[in-house]
C-alpha cells in the first residue's frame, strides 16, 4: 500500500459531494467548459484521430521494449551530466528526493506541478525533513495554502469560488485582496516570484521523457515549469517509467494531441525540453539534474490486467466526461488520481482491494473511452477489476451473497423459472407504479440508489413460449 | 536502494510474461541532419504562406506581430512597445545570437538596456546579472523556429541566449526571420531530432522552450488570467530582409 486509505467510506465520501452545491455547480461549469473546448479543437483538426491511432501505436510499441527505451534514456541523461535514480515504491522515491535535499542543503523546495509527486505524497516528507515546499501551479499554490489536495488532474482547485480564495489569501499570507481571479493571480505571482529566486531545489514530474536524446518534457501554461528548471540550484525530476517515448518526432505526435483533450489548446503555452544541468557559457540552469525513474506498481502492470493503463498521457479529458466524477468530483475517490482513468490507477498502485467501492462508481457508458487522446479502454478494465475485487474476496459478503446466488440462478434455466414464480409473489408488497423503489434487509443498499422494474406479469419467456404454442396451432 | 540492474531486471521478467510478440528493432530513419536540410530547402520556397498562417495563430493565442524590413528598424519597435509601457529596463540577446544589435541604440533612446554576456561569466556576475534580468519590464531574445500551425515561438538556451529574457520581464519581444518559419509541429519534430544528432553543438544549452502566447491561468472559476508566472505580453518582429545571426543553433 503505498496511500493510505481514506478515513471515511466511498459512500459517505460521495454523499457529501452530492450535498456540496457549490461544488454541484462548480464541476458542471467546469467540466461542460472542458467538454466543448475540447470537442471544438478537434473538430478543426482533422488529422487528430489519426494521431491518436499514431500516439497509441507508439505507447504500445515502446512498452514492447520498455527496457531499451529506458536504458537509452538513461545512458543519454548520464552522458549528458544528469544522475538517474531508481525507486520501486513511493517510500524509496521520497528517501531518493530528501537525500538530494540533505545533501545540497536545501531549505526550500519550488514544485511544478506534478501527478507523480502527488501519488508519493513527497510534500508531507519534505516538510518533515525541514524543506519548505512550495507549490507554484496556481491551482496546487491554492490548494496547498488551504490543506487540501486537488480536486482535478489539470484544474486542481475547481472546487474554490474567487472568494474563497481571497479569505484565503487574506488569512494565509496577509495580503487583503478583491475577489477578483485578475488581482489574485497577480498577488500569487509576487509571492511566487520571491519563491523562485530564492529556492535551493525545484522539484518537477514529466510529461515525457525522451530516450534518444535523454530529455525531460513539462508542459504548462502558466510558466512555473520553466522557472522551477531555470532558477534553483538543484532540478529533480520524478517520472513514471511508462513516460518514456522514443524520438523527439514521437514527441511531436503527442504534443498535437495532448493539450487539445485537456483545455482544447493547440498547444499549451509552454512545453519545456530539458537536457540535464546548465551548461558552458549559460546564465541559467541547475548545477545537478537528478532524474527519478518510478515503478510504484507499474512495472508488474506491463503483464498485467491494466497494461493499457500504462499509455494515459494524464490530461483529464475522461473526468470532464464521465457522468459519475461530473458529480461527486475529484475528492470523493479518495485518492490522488480521479476520475474513470484514476479507479486503475488507483489499483495500479494501492492494488485492487483499494478500489473495492471505486471499481463500481462507473456507468460503464464509455464515454471516457471516447474521450481518451490514445483511446485507453477503460470500462473494460473496470469490469475487470471488478471480477479480480469479487475473485479476491475482498467485496462486501451481502453483495458477495446475492451475487452468488443470483449466478447460480441464472445457470439453471429451471431454477431460473421457478424463481421467477416466486419472484413475483414476493414483490408484490414492493412494486408501487410499475417500479419497485424500496427493499427490505441488505436488498435495500440497492434500492437506495437505484430503482428495479419489477418482474413482468408475464415473461418473455412465457409470451415466446405462448407464441410459438400458437404457431404451431 | 534499488539499483539500475535491479530495477531493469524487474521491467525485462514482466516484459517476458507479458502476452503478445516480442517487438523487433525499429525501422531505420533517414539521416536527421540531411532530413532537415531537404525540409529548409521546400521551406524556403512557401515562407511567406508560413508567416500568413503564423501571423493568424500567433495572434489567436495573444500574441502581437510586428513586421519591418530590415533589422535596423528592429530597436525602434522594441523602443516602442517599451514606450507604450512606460518601461524603463530592457535586457536583450547580444547582437551575436540575436542577429541585430539592439542595445545600444536602446540606450540612445533613453533606456537602461542591458545586453546578456555571449560567453561562461564568473558565479557573482551570474547572480548579478539573473538580478538585472528580473527586474527587468522587456526581454528581447531570438527565434529558433516560429511554428506557423500552432502560432509557437521555440528558443533554445545557451551562451548569449538566457532563458529568463523570455522568463522574467513581463514583456517579451521575440526577433526573427524567414529562416525560423516552419508549418507544422511534425516538421518541429525533424528540425529537433536533428539538433540532437550526434555531439551538442557548442554553446547550445541545455533547454528548449516552445512558448505559444503570454503565460496564462485559468485556474480560479476558470477565469482566463494572463501573466501568472511569465510574460503578460509577447511581442513578435518579423525583419522582412533577415537577421545577422552568427551562431544558429
Amino acid at each position: 500500500m503505498s496511500e493510505p486509505e481514506p478515513a471515511t467510506p466511498f459512500r459517505e465520501r460521495a454523499g457529501q459531494a452530492l450535498d456540496d452545491r457549490f461544488l454541484q455547480e462548480a464541476l458542471t461549469i467546469a467540466t461542460t467548459k472542458f467538454i466543448t473546448l475540447r470537442r471544438e479543437a478537434f473538430d478543426a483538426f482533422p488529422q487528430g484521430d489519426a494521431l491518436r491511432d499514431q500516439a497509441r501505436a507508439i505507447k504500445e510499441a515502446t512498452l514492447r521494449r520498455l527496457d531499451h527505451w529506458l536504458e537509452m534514456l538513461i545512458d543519454n541523461v548520464e552522458r549528458r551530466g544528469g544522475h538517474v535514480h531508481y525507486a520501486s515504491g513511493a517510500d524509496e522515491a521520497r528517501r531518493i528526493v530528501l537525500d538530494i535535499a540533505r545533501r545540497t542543503g536545501a531549505r526550500m523546495a519550488v514544485k511544478s506541478k506534478s501527478m507523480a509527486t502527488e501519488e508519493i505524497h513527497l510534500n508531507d516528507a519534505l516538510e518533515a525533513a525541514g524543506v519548505t515546499p512550495v507549490e507554484t501551479d496556481l491551482g496546487e499554490y491554492i490548494i496547498q495554502l488551504a490543506h487540501e489536495r486537488p480536486s482535478h488532474i489539470i484544474a486542481p482547485a475547481i472546487h474554490k469560488t474567487k472568494g474563497q480564495v481571497a479569505e484565503l489569501f487574506r488569512r494565509e499570507l496577509n495580503r487583503d485582496a478583491a475577489p477578483d481571479p485578475e488581482v489574485l493571480t497577480q498577488i500569487a505571482r509576487a509571492e511566487l516570484r520571491q519563491k523562485f529566486l530564492q529556492a535551493d531545489l525545484g522539484i518537477t514530474g514529466a510529461n515525457f521523457g525522451v530516450a534518444e536524446t535523454g530529455t525531460v518534457v513539462l508542459v504548462t501554461n502558466e510558466g512555473n515549469g520553466r522557472m522551477v528548471t531555470s532558477l534553483p540550484r538543484v532540478h529533480v525530476a520524478v517520472m513514471g517509467v511508462e513516460k518514456v517515448i522514443p524520438s523527439m518526432t514521437d514527441l511531436a505526435v503527442f504534443l498535437a494531441i495532448l493539450a487539445r483533450s485537456a483545455t482544447g489548446q493547440k498547444l499549451s503555452v509552454y512545453t519545456s525540453l530539458v537536457n540535464g544541468p546548465r551548461r558552458g557559457g549559460e546564465l541559467e540552469g541547475p548545477e545537478e539534474f537528478h532524474l527519478v525513474l518510478l515503478d510504484n506498481g507499474r512495472i508488474r502492470q506491463i503483464a498485467g490486467p491494466l497494461r493499457e493503463a500504462l499509455s494515459c498521457l494524464r490530461c483529464g479529458a475522461c473526468l470532464n466526461v464521465c457522468p459519475v466524477y461530473r458529480q461527486i468530483g475529484g475528492h470523493a475517490y479518495g485518492y490522488t488520481y480521479p476520475g474513470p482513468i484514476g479507479i486503475l490507477l488507483t489499483a495500479m498502485l494501492n492494488g485492487p482491494g483499494s478500489v473495492k467501492d471505486l471499481a463500481h462508481a462507473s456507468s460503464l457508458c464509455g464515454a471516457c473511452a471516447d474521450a481518451c487522446p490514445v483511446r485507453i479502454d477503460i470500462p473494460r478494465m473496470l469490469i475487470e477489476l471488478r471480477r479480480e475485487v469479487d475473485e479476491q474476496r475482498i467485496a462486501p459478503w451481502p453483495e458477495r451473497v446475492v451475487f452468488g446466488a443470483f449466478a447460480r440462478l441464472l445457470q439453471r434455466p429451471a431454477l431460473y423459472r421457478l424463481g421467477t414464480r416466486f419472484g413475483r409473489l414476493l414483490q408484490r408488497p414492493f412494486a408501487r407504479h410499475g417500479r419497485i423503489r424500496r427493499l427490505p434487509l441488505f436488498f435495500g443498499s440497492w434500492t437506495r440508489t437505484r430503482d428495479l422494474p419489477p418482474i413482468a406479469a408475464r415473461t418473455f419467456q412465457e409470451r415466446w413460449a405462448e407464441l410459438e404454442r400458437e404457431a404451431r396451432r | 536502494m534499488t539499483t539500475r540492474a535491479e530495477f531493469l531486471h524487474r521491467i525485462r521478467t514482466e516484459m517476458g510474461r507479458a502476452p503478445g510478440p516480442a517487438a523487433g528493432a525499429t525501422a531505420p530513419r533517414p539521416a536527421p541532419r540531411e532530413r532537415l536540410e531537404v525540409l529548409r530547402r521546400e521551406l524556403s520556397e512557401r515562407w511567406r504562406e508560413s508567416l500568413e498562417r503564423f501571423a493568424v495563430e500567433f495572434e489567436r493565442v495573444g500574441g502581437v506581430l510586428h513586421r519591418v524590413g530590415d533589422a535596423a528598424e528592429v530597436p525602434g519597435v522594441v523602443a516602442r512597445i517599451a514606450g507604450e509601457r512606460r518601461a524603463r529596463s530592457v535586457i536583450a540577446w547580444p547582437g551575436a545570437t540575436l542577429g541585430v544589435d539592439v542595445t545600444a541604440s536602446l540606450q540612445e533612446r533613453g533606456l537602461d538596456a542591458v545586453a546578456m554576456p555571449e560567453a561562461e561569466v564568473t558565479p557573482p556576475e551570474r547572480a548579478r546579472l539573473r538580478a538585472v534580468a528580473a527586474a527587468a519590464d522587456v526581454g528581447v531574445t531570438g527565434v529558433d523556429l516560429a511554428v506557423a500551425e500552432t502560432g509557437t515561438l521555440i528558443v533554445v538556451s545557451g551562451a548569449g541566449r538566457p532563458r529568463s529574457a523570455s522568463l522574467l520581464p513581463s514583456c517579451h519581444v521575440a526577433v526573427f526571420d524567414r529562416e525560423a518559419l516552419v508549418e507544422s509541429l511534425e516538421q518541429v519534430g525533424v528540425a529537433l531530432e536533428a539538433w540532437h544528432d550526434g555531439d551538442d553543438a557548442a554553446g547550445r544549452g541545455a533547454a528548449i522552450n516552445f512558448i505559444t502566447g503570454p503565460s496564462r491561468t485559468a485556474d480560479i472559476e476558470l477565469t482566463l488570467t494572463r501573466g501568472v508566472h511569465g510574460p503578460r505580453e509577447v511581442h513578435a518582429v518579423f525583419v522582412e530582409r533577415g537577421l545577422d545571426v552568427r551562431h544558429r543553433v
